[in-house]
């Protein structure tokens, strides 16, 4: 009998001593595992950041879980031949030549979008991994953000001050997310806490919310004073309505589009350009908007703020059939010893799309005493 | 007795303000509405549009009419060569209507936004003014402002700053889409 305890006592110890990483690896069999480009990580934290290295640690790690990788000599050819110079996303084109002329299935695309090493760091990333060929689809995506300090501990035993344990950290995070998906398994959705819906919304009438829609994001305007804040929240959206089961347009994809139609969207979203990348993308809805604020801090003592609002245009009618304001700080609902604040504002965005996309997958959703809305004299429009 | 009155005018609500309303308007024809960029008079650059920004998205929330997205409004403005699109003129009003399918055209002056200091204390405060015309003649149909924070008597006892720019900013909306539907 003690024997029997001694042995399931070590078998749990081997259990522990195995990595999520490895776990996630030995289940992936060799016809889910595809053969990827991985491009050199776009810089939206507005700060120099170690890009490279970042990238080796993907690739590393990526490697690791059995995923063949196109070697360098041969992307950078690729890249040159094709003058492929933007690395945030990938077009039409550059999809089919990597699928024909490398004979690669996928491309993953990561941005950092928050880096910073004063103590205790903080680093945040975002990548995806699109299919090549002719109409590129975003098969995975994901975001990890993480602060030294957000597991401190009893005495700070828990505190990280390294960055490259806080890099491996990150990367690890994401590369076990992308092995779950792509064994097949579904990730666990967390309903998000209530402090980070919108604070005010309307829905229209004739929108029948549900995940059947084709969405493009539009880029967001920039009013904060943190450059690439509208790009930021575009991958947090992206992101999101891709977790709920929406089809999401490739922003690589949408870009081009935008270049070719030569469209500048400088005070917002027109109807026309909505009709234009509705049209051109087989999109039934394009979700816009503007960011006002998009604040991280520095040091163990502040709080992020993120500001934004969105709308979403049907193709159909040609009108708004959402639109919303949202707004929040790191230390909203915290009251004792910084317990639930959260440490970065790439976190808090992706808090508060959550949010938005989880009302907008969901039918029935009550908006009556939000709030914000609580104390009108009418009440708001909704589906129920 | 002038005395009384001053003081009593003195202890008025800062959310009071001056109304107009035309009573040969019918306000129920009011569809669609164009909401204008706001002008700026506070010492905060964004002020205008984070207010404006809220305004649409309140207006629409309270499910009486649709407002045209500011994009497209943006766009209406450059069809119609207006040159000043924070006060346009009747004749521009006029010319706008059609380009954006507009009712009504809203414009707006942000007279205070952001820090209010009273002795030690400190609280936000905005104050804003907001103006209707009618798309088909041009005409002044409503005009209305409010004022919400400043320092109140618990700000000034207990300090603390009052309440959050954000949380200011939709009481003074709430106010004001409210008084849109009286």
């Amino acid at each position: 009998m003690n024997r029997h305890a001694a042995l399931l006592v070590a078998f749990a110890f081997f259990v522990a001593l195995l990595s999520p990483l490895e776990t996630a690896a030995a289940v992936l069999t060799d016809s889910l595992k595809p053969s990827v480009a991985v491009f050199v990580p776009e810089n939206l934290s507005g700060k120099p950041a170690p890009l490279k290295v970042l990238r080796e640690s993907l690739i590393r790690d990526v490697a690791s879980i059995g995923i063949s990788i196109l070697d360098d000599a041969s992307l950078e050819r690729f890249m040159l031949r094709h003058r492929v110079r933007y690395t945030g996303g990938i077009d039409g084109d550059s999809a089919l030549a990597l699928k024909t002329e490398e004979k690669i299935d996928a491309v993953l695309i990561s941005s950092v979008t928050l880096y910073d090493e004063s103590s205790p760091p903080k680093l945040s990333v975002i990548a995806r991994l699109v299919s090549t060929g002719e109409r590129p689809a975003i098969m995975w995506m994901g975001s990890a953000s993480v602060s030294g300090d957000d597991s401190r501990g009893i005495l700070g035993i828990g505190l990280i001050t390294d960055p490259v344990e806080l890099r491996e950290k990150v990367v690890g995070s994401l590369v076990r997310s992308l092995a779950v998906q792509l064994s097949g398994e579904k990730a666990e959705a967390k309903p998000t806490k209530g402090r980070y819906r919108p604070k005010i919304f309307y829905q229209s009438d004739s929108f029948s919310p549900g995940t059947g829609y084709a969405v493009a994001v539009a880029p967001f305007l920039n009013f904060s004073d943190r450059k690439y804040a509208g790009d930021i929240i575009v991958l947090h959206f992206i992101e999101e309505l891709l977790k709920n089961g929406f089809d999401v347009v490739e922003p690589g994809v949408l870009r081009q589009k935008l270049l070719n139609m030569r469209i500048i969207m400088n005070e917002g979203i027109t109807l026309k350009d909505a009709d234009v990348i509705s049209l051109g993308l087989n999109a039934d809805l394009v979700l816009a908007g503007k960011v006002n604020d998009y604040e991280d801090y520095t040091g163990p003592e502040g709080s992020p703020r993120v500001d934004f609002s969105v709308l979403i245009i049907e193709k159909m009618t040609k009108k708004v059939l959402w639109s919303s304001k949202s707004y929040n700080r790191g230390d909203d609902g915290v009251f004792f010893f910084d317990r639930g604040k959260v440490s970065t504002a790439d976190r808090l965005a992706t808090y508060m799309t959550s949010a938005i996309v989880e009302k907008i997958s969901q039918p029935g959703v009550e908006v009556e005493g939000e709030p914000g809305l609580g104390e009108l004299p009418f009440s708001p429009r909704r589906t129920e | 007795m002038v005395a009384v009155l001053m003081s009593i005018s003195a202890c008025a609500s800062p959310g009071a303000g001056e109304k107009y309303r035309d009573d040969k308007m019918d306000f129920g024809a009011i569809k669609n509405v164009a909401i204008m960029p706001f002008v700026n008079l506070s010492r905060d650059q964004s002020a205008a549009d984070r207010v404006r920004d809220v305004f649409v998205t309140a207006l629409l929330a309270s499910g009486g009419v649709y407002v045209i997205p500011t994009g497209e409004v943006a766009r209406g403005v450059g069809l119609a060569a207006i040159q000043n699109p924070t006060a346009p003129s009747t004749a521009e009003v006029i010319k706008l209507g059609p380009i954006l399918k507009a009712d009504a055209v809203v414009t707006g002056v942000v007279r205070e936004y952001g820090e209010l200091r009273s002795g030690s204390a400190t609280a936000n405060v905005v104050s804003l003014s907001l103006q209707m015309f009618e798309a088909q003649s041009g005409r002044l149909v409503w005009s209305t402002s409010t004022t919400k924070g400043g320092v109140g008597i618990m700000d000034r006892l207990l300090g603390g700053g009052g309440d959050p720019m954000n949380g200011v900013t939709e009481k003074a909306i709430k106010d004001l889409v409210t008084q849109f539907y009286e």
